[in-house]
């Protein structure tokens, strides 16, 4: 009886497990799957789904400049790079002080950091809209580079201050002995044990920054339209070109999903910092 | 090579006082030792020595001149860590010529200087090779090969064996005493382990809760304790420590204990201090003649055999040499040799010397 | 007196160095803004010209909030979306998480499949349940029609209470990968001589889970929560692409009316109060994060008063 209670228990975890996969990865499959197919594939009842048909029109005709796809990925490289590049320069540089440099006040440097994460961004957007368009701010890089740092940067910091302050003291009083300043100290001994977090850390802002609407829209105009922006007016526009929507969305999709599962490991232990920590 | 002292030292952490008014001098090319048990504040003293910590209060000079505003590579003083402290990504020829490389020297020197430093130390073989790829004892050295590379006026150690077994903690000792012996650095050396205080040291500072209990030589702390603490916290199997009063009149003198009265050399005088008696166990003699008692735990540790024996004032461990073949129960006889009693006022827990008469 | 050696010194100047531009960053694009939006939710701004004319409104951006029918009733819908998505949330989440603690699912095949809903952005999240959605060749209608379960296409977007709640789906499938994560990490914390003790004790499979796993959850359980209404609230791309609103308003939630407000209807006083109404709530819901993330002493304290009384 025991053993009959084992293996059903054994099948349905496995079927719910089954189910799981099927029920996340499923959505994404059959966006690409769509994005593959011609039109009169996808709207003849029941669809044809004949492999033999895919093929790579929709790709093809998504990069016509008039969709804006592909500047939209280019401003989107732009923006995230930068904002993940800026953000770890001085978000790994405060977290260090804050961590190891005997800053007084940091717990309540911390506790506002942490604040940072809790509130909508419209309440910023609407005073940060009207500062940038009397600056002449409006539809640059520069201003969601700026303004995506600003989320991103507590959360780099918090990360990252965690991890320095595991680095052990006696390696950075070693440094101190051997000669070598705070700085050097931080340059040649911390950030080089630090490279696995940096690198997730990055990667998160990375994709935190690509994936942005919000700001994203209400910041720009014509020239700096996202990645995002290009697939939110597609499909607006072009809403039964069916396809050509999933392949711009896929398109769009594939340098996040790719970062998040080449780094996963990273990332995923990142969440594991963040459970305990929190 | 360089002289340390440290006046009046008080290093508080907010209220609380982890030194206290401490006073130390090292003369040149000597090897102390702070010694005592986990929160004496023996750490933060050569914390403090190092420049990694301030003082509250206090001077720390060296070589006369008062260094307390200098960081730690200004005072010239080098530092064998707990823990090794060695920096992972950075091989070992990389982590021993580090401070050479923030000095900016070029590359032939820093390799020249790094080889000498490795074949002293029988790391030749290893200097392409990961911390993490090292034994506890090669790490060891590592972190030395580190430190002596800086040619400092001073060496300061931190505990450098606790994270090593019991054999290797034997064997690099002596590499660490003959390192002195050939370099003659003035030292300070921390640790808990009173063995290894008593044969690396020229002197050896006791501490208590922040404050010096006794600076002496090893002899000195060993056979002239000054407090009861002391004679405790050194000497392994512990001191004995007995309750009893000097009875004088009558021709010789003695201690009595309960019932019973231990000769004591009658050329010296009896203080007038009420004192408690302490015996170290090769002082103990057991055989025909004494007081009665009788066995009740024997330990051999190979030279020696421990045997506790229960008698009229209590307990007390005697050293018998090489193996015993005493048994629990048996009944044997314990006395003391005068020349090893030792003497401590009740009160203040000081040793007295007793006068001659 | 404390002196503080060169070194000491020396670290704490570059710390003030190294905090300064994260600081300067923060309080230019965060602390500014903030205090101005409270600030303009006072006025009433009109366009004049070439720029705006600021007006004090006093209060009465907000009294209209109050009176606004559409106002109230995104008001309500944000509260029911969000208590609606967080319990859909975590017990999805829970589940999920149990699943991959378990033997069987601890491969690390399964969690990267959880980052792929993760890493997507939340715009082509909207792009691909709208085609999902989609009344003639979405793939939902024919499964359901395939199956037998509905009679012929159904509009899922076009009716009212309907279109909220596939909104609501759409966010649920996106979100449970990240609260899942969170909790398996939690899970993972809880030591494993636990589940033994309880096991020795005597306790079956359901109550080692409510004795044992529900509390050395809790703190990760009470952090979901929160995190999780929070971005509940924060809502937009979805409305933004899958329904601007329609049909009817009936999907128009407070973030969504508040940019709606602000940049369509240009009553930008009027938005930043919604704005302002929003962060009020979201600062309260961060309050309890942070009292759920202290007193633990409190909570063993009464533990053992409640021993002794």
């Amino acid at each position: 009886m025991r053993a009959f209670k084992k293996t059903a228990t054994r099948l349905i975890i496995r079927m719910t497990l089954a189910a799981f996969t099927v029920l996340a990865l499923g959505p994404v499959i059959w966006a690409v799957v769509t994005s593959l197919l011609p039109l009169t594939a996808l709207t003849s009842r029941p669809p044809d789904l004949n492999p033999l048909n895919m093929t790579l029109e929709n790709y093809r005709l998504v990069f016509d400049s008039s969709r804006g796809l592909f500047s939209g990925l280019i401003n989107s490289f732009i923006i995230a790079f930068f904002t993940s590049a800026v953000g770890l320069v001085i978000g790994s540089t405060a977290a260090y002080a804050l961590a190891r440099l005997n800053l007084p006040g940091s717990n309540k440097i911390l506790m506002m950091i942490l604040a940072t994460q809790m509130f909508p961004g419209i309440v910023i957007a609407i005073p940060l809209f009207l500062v940038m368009s009397r600056i002449g701010l409006i539809d640059t890089h520069f201003a969601l580079i700026v303004v995506y740092l600003s989320f991103i940067l507590p959360i780099v910091i918090w990360i990252l201050k965690g991890f320095f302050e595991s680095v052990p003291l006696e390696l950075e009083r070693a440094a101190a002995v051997d000669g070598a300043t705070p700085f050097q100290t931080f340059r040649y001994i911390v950030l080089p044990i630090s490279l696995p977090p940096l690198f997730a850390t990055g990667v998160f802002a990375f994709i935190e920054a690509w994936n942005e609407f919000f700001f994203a829209i209400i910041l720009t105009r014509i020239h700096v339209k996202t990645a995002s922006i290009a697939i939110a007016e597609f499909s607006g526009q072009y809403q039964t070109l069916y396809g050509q929507m999933l392949a711009s969305a896929v398109l769009a999709s594939i340098p996040v999903v790719a970062l998040a599962i080449i780094f996963r490991k990273f990332i995923l232990e990142g969440f594991v910092e963040g459970a305990v920590k929190a | 090579m360089a002289t340390l002292e440290l006046v009046n030292v008080i290093k508080k952490f907010g209220d609380f006082t982890v030194v206290n008014n401490f006073n130390l001098r090292v003369e040149d090319g000597e090897f102390v030792t702070l010694l005592g048990p986990s929160g004496c504040g023996k750490t933060t003293l050569l914390n403090a020595i190092a420049g990694l910590e301030d003082v509250t209060s206090g001077e720390i000079k060296i070589n006369g001149k008062t260094v307390n505003d200098l960081g730690p590579f200004e005072r010239d003083v080098a530092m064998v860590f707990q823990n090794y402290a060695l920096y992972p990504h950075m091989t070992v020829e990389e982590n021993i010529g580090f401070s050479l490389q923030l000095r900016k020297r070029s590359k032939n020197e820093i390799q020249e200087k790094v080889r000498k430093v490795a074949e002293m130390l029988e790391l030749d073989k290893l200097l392409h090779r990961l911390p993490r790829e090292l034994s506890g004892g090669q790490q060891q050295r590592v972190s030395i090969g580190r430190a002596v590379i800086r040619e400092p006026s001073i060496f300061l150690f931190d505990e450098p064996f606790s994270n090593l077994d019991a054999a290797l903690r034997v064997k690099t000792r002596g590499e660490i005493k003959e390192l002195h012996q050939r370099l003659g650095v003035t030292s300070v050396f921390v640790t808990h382990d009173q063995e290894e205080a008593l044969s690396l040291s020229d002197h050896i500072a006791v501490l208590r809760a922040g404050q010096l209990e006794q600076y002496g030589t090893p002899e000195d702390i060993y056979s002239k304790p000054a407090t009861k603490y002391v004679a405790r916290f050194i000497g392994n199997p512990q001191i004995d420590i007995f309750v009893g009063e000097f009875e004088t009149g009558g021709e010789k003198l003695s201690y009595r204990i309960g019932e019973l009265s231990i000769p004591v050399s009658s050329t010296i005088k009896p203080p007038r201090q009420a004192v408690d008696m302490g015996v170290r166990p090769e002082f103990v003699l057991l055989g025909e003649k004494g007081f009665p008692a009788s066995v009740r735990l024997v330990q051999p540790v190979g030279p020696f055999t421990y045997v506790t024996v229960e008698w009229q004032g209590g307990t007390v461990t005697a050293r018998v040499s090489g193996v015993s073949h005493l048994q629990p129960k048996e009944k044997v006889h314990v006395k003391f040799a005068e020349e090893g009693l030792l003497f401590f006022n009740r009160e203040n827990k000081k040793r007295i010397d007793i006068e001659e008469r | 007196m404390q002196t503080t050696n060169e070194y000491n010194r020396k670290r704490f100047k570059l710390g003030l160095w190294f905090t300064a531009p994260a600081l300067i960053v923060l309080l230019t694009v965060l602390a500014y803004p903030i205090v101005a939006s409270f600030v303009l939710s006072f006025q009433r701004i009109r366009f004049a010209g070439q720029g705006l004319t600021h007006q004090f409104n006093g209060f009465n951006n907000y009294i209209e909030l109050l009176k606004n029918q559409t106002f109230r009733e995104a008001l309500l819908r944000s509260i029911y979306f969000t208590l609606t998505e967080v319990i859909t949330v975590l017990l999805l989440a829970l589940i999920v998480a149990l699943l991959l603690n378990h033997p069987l699912g601890r491969h690390a095949f399964f969690r990267v499949v959880l980052l792929v809903p993760w890493a997507l952005a939340p715009v082509a999240n909207a792009v691909l349940w709208k085609w999902i959605y989609n009344a003639n060749y979405g793939i939902l209608n024919y499964i359901l029609i395939s199956l037998g379960l509905v009679k012929e296409n159904v509009i899922w977007l076009g009716k009212p209470w309907l279109a909220l709640n596939m909104i609501l789906l759409a966010d649920v499938w996106k979100a449970v990968p990240f609260i899942a994560l969170l909790l398996l990490a939690g899970l993972q914390n809880v030591p494993n001589y636990l589940y033994r003790a309880a096991r020795l004790d005597g306790a079956n499979t359901w109550q080692q889970f409510v004795y044992v796993t529900l509390p050395g959850i809790k703190t990760t359980l009470v952090i979901s929560t929160v995190l999780q209404s929070i971005w509940a609230l924060k809502v937009f791309d979805l409305i933004y692409v899958l329904t601007k609103g329609s049909p009817a308003d009936s999907t128009v939630l407070l973030n969504y009316l508040s940019w709606r407000e602000t940049f369509s209807n240009l009553d930008i006083g009027y938005g930043a109060a919604i704005a302002n109404v929003l962060f009020v709530m979201m600062f309260m819901l961060s309050l309890v994060y942070i009292r759920a993330l202290r007193p633990r002493q409190t909570a063993t304290l009464k533990g053992t008063q409640a021993k002794e009384g």
